[in-house]
C-alpha cells in the first residue's frame, strides 16, 4: 500500500482491517470476516456463499451495496428474524470500515488488501448498557448523532472515529475552518458532500 | 448530504473562495471550487464506475498527496454515509430549521429516509 498515503495513515488503515478479523462485542473473529467477504461480493453483485446466516447475509449485502434503501421496518424485521441490536449495530461497523477501505485502495489504483486471517476467542460481549434508543434506530449512548451512532458497541464506535480522522478529520479538527490535508478544506468539503449526494445520504 | 453542503459553504466562506452548491447534486453545474469539477467527476466514477483516466486527471491538477486526500475523504464518507444510513441517525429539527432555504434550494428533502425515528 502506498500511492500517496502518509505513513500515520497507512497504519490507521492496516490495524483498521486487521482489527476486521478480532472478536468484537458480538461476533467472532470469523464471522467478522466472513461479513468483510459478503460485503465485497455485494458490491460486485457476486451471489451469496451461505457462510452467514440469513438475517446477517442480508443486512450485510444491503448496507453494502444499497444503504439508501433501509428503513426502520427492514431493520426491525432482522430483529425478528433473530438478529440482536448488539449484532447488527456491530456489523454495520463493520461494513462501514470495509468499505471505506476497499474504496480508498480502489480510488487509488491500488491492489485490495486480502481478507486478514481470523482470531481465535469468543464475542467479548462488551457493550455499553446505557443505551437507549431515542430518535435513532438503534440505541446510542446519550444524543442521538452520528459520532454516537456506533456507541452501543464501543469498540466499534472507537474503530470509527480513529479511522475517520485518519481518512479524513479528527471529530475536534472539523470544527476548524482552516483544517485541510493536501487539499484545501472546501476541496474536501465538495468531496464529502458529492459522495454523500451519489449515496443519496441526506444526513 | 446535509451536513458537508453546510460545511461546504462555511469553509469557502472563511476561504473567501467562491461556490455553487448545485454543484453538489448536479455534476453539470460548476461547483467553482478550485479544481471541483475533476473532483466530482472522480467521486463520481470512483463510486459508480472505477475509471483510471479520471484519477490520472485528477492526480494531474491536485497532485498525488491531493489525489490521496481526495480518496481518504471518498472513502470515508462510503463508511459514515453507511453507519448514519444502517443506524437512522435524525437530523435535528434545529439543524432542519436553520437549513431550511439550502434544503429548498437545492431539493434535498429527496433523500430524507431517516428523519421517522420518535
Amino acid at each position: 500500500m502506498e500511492g500517496g498515503l502518509d505513513a500515520a495513515q497507512r497504519d490507521t488503515i492496516l490495524q483498521s482491517w486487521r482489527s476486521l478479523a478480532s472478536p468484537g462485542a458480538a461476533w467472532t473473529g470469523r464471522e467478522r470476516v466472513a461479513m468483510v467477504a459478503e460485503a465485497r461480493r455485494a458490491r460486485r453483485d457476486d451471489p451469496v456463499t451461505g457462510e452467514l446466516d440469513e438475517a446477517t447475509t442480508r443486512a450485510v449485502r444491503t448496507i453494502a451495496s444499497a444503504p439508501w434503501t433501509i428503513r426502520r421496518p427492514w431493520v426491525e424485521s432482522l430483529a425478528a428474524d433473530g438478529m440482536k441490536m448488539r449484532q447488527y449495530v456491530e456489523a454495520v461497523g463493520v461494513v462501514a470500515r470495509a468499505v471505506a477501505i476497499d474504496t480508498v485502495l480502489e480510488s487509488l489504483g491500488l491492489d485490495e488488501e486480502q481478507l486478514p486471517d481470523p482470531e481465535d476467542g469468543m464475542p467479548t460481549g462488551a457493550v455499553d448498557e446505557r443505551a437507549r434508543r431515542v430518535r435513532a434506530w438503534v440505541p446510542t449512548v446519550g444524543r442521538a448523532s452520528i459520532i454516537q451512532a456506533l456507541s452501543l458497541v464501543p469498540s466499534e464506535n472507537t474503530a470509527l472515529e480513529t479511522l475517520h480522522g485518519a481518512l479524513y478529520l479528527t471529530y475536534e479538527e472539523m470544527s476548524d475552518p482552516n483544517s485541510g490535508k493536501d487539499l484545501t478544506r472546501p476541496q474536501m468539503e465538495l468531496v464529502a458532500a458529492r459522495t454523500s449526494a451519489i449515496n443519496e445520504c441526506f444526513y | 448530504m446535509l451536513a458537508h453542503t453546510e460545511l461546504l459553504s462555511w469553509s469557502a466562506q472563511h476561504a473567501a473562495t467562491p461556490v455553487d452548491l448545485r454543484g453538489v447534486v448536479d455534476p453539470t453545474v460548476d461547483p467553482l471550487v478550485s479544481t471541483g469539477r475533476a473532483l466530482v467527476s472522480f467521486v463520481d466514477a470512483m463510486i459508480t464506475r472505477p475509471d483510471g483516466s479520471v484519477r490520472t486527471n485528477l492526480e494531474a491538477e491536485v497532485g498525488w498527496r491531493g489525489l490521496a486526500t481526495a480518496a481518504g475523504v471518498l472513502g470515508n464518507f462510503q463508511m459514515m454515509n453507511r453507519v448514519a444510513d444502517a443506524t437512522g441517525m435524525p437530523v435535528g429539527t434545529g439543524t432542519r430549521r436553520r437549513l431550511s432555504s439550502l434544503i429548498d434550494d437545492l431539493g434535498l428533502d429527496r433523500f430524507d429516509h431517516l428523519d421517522e425515528g420518535s
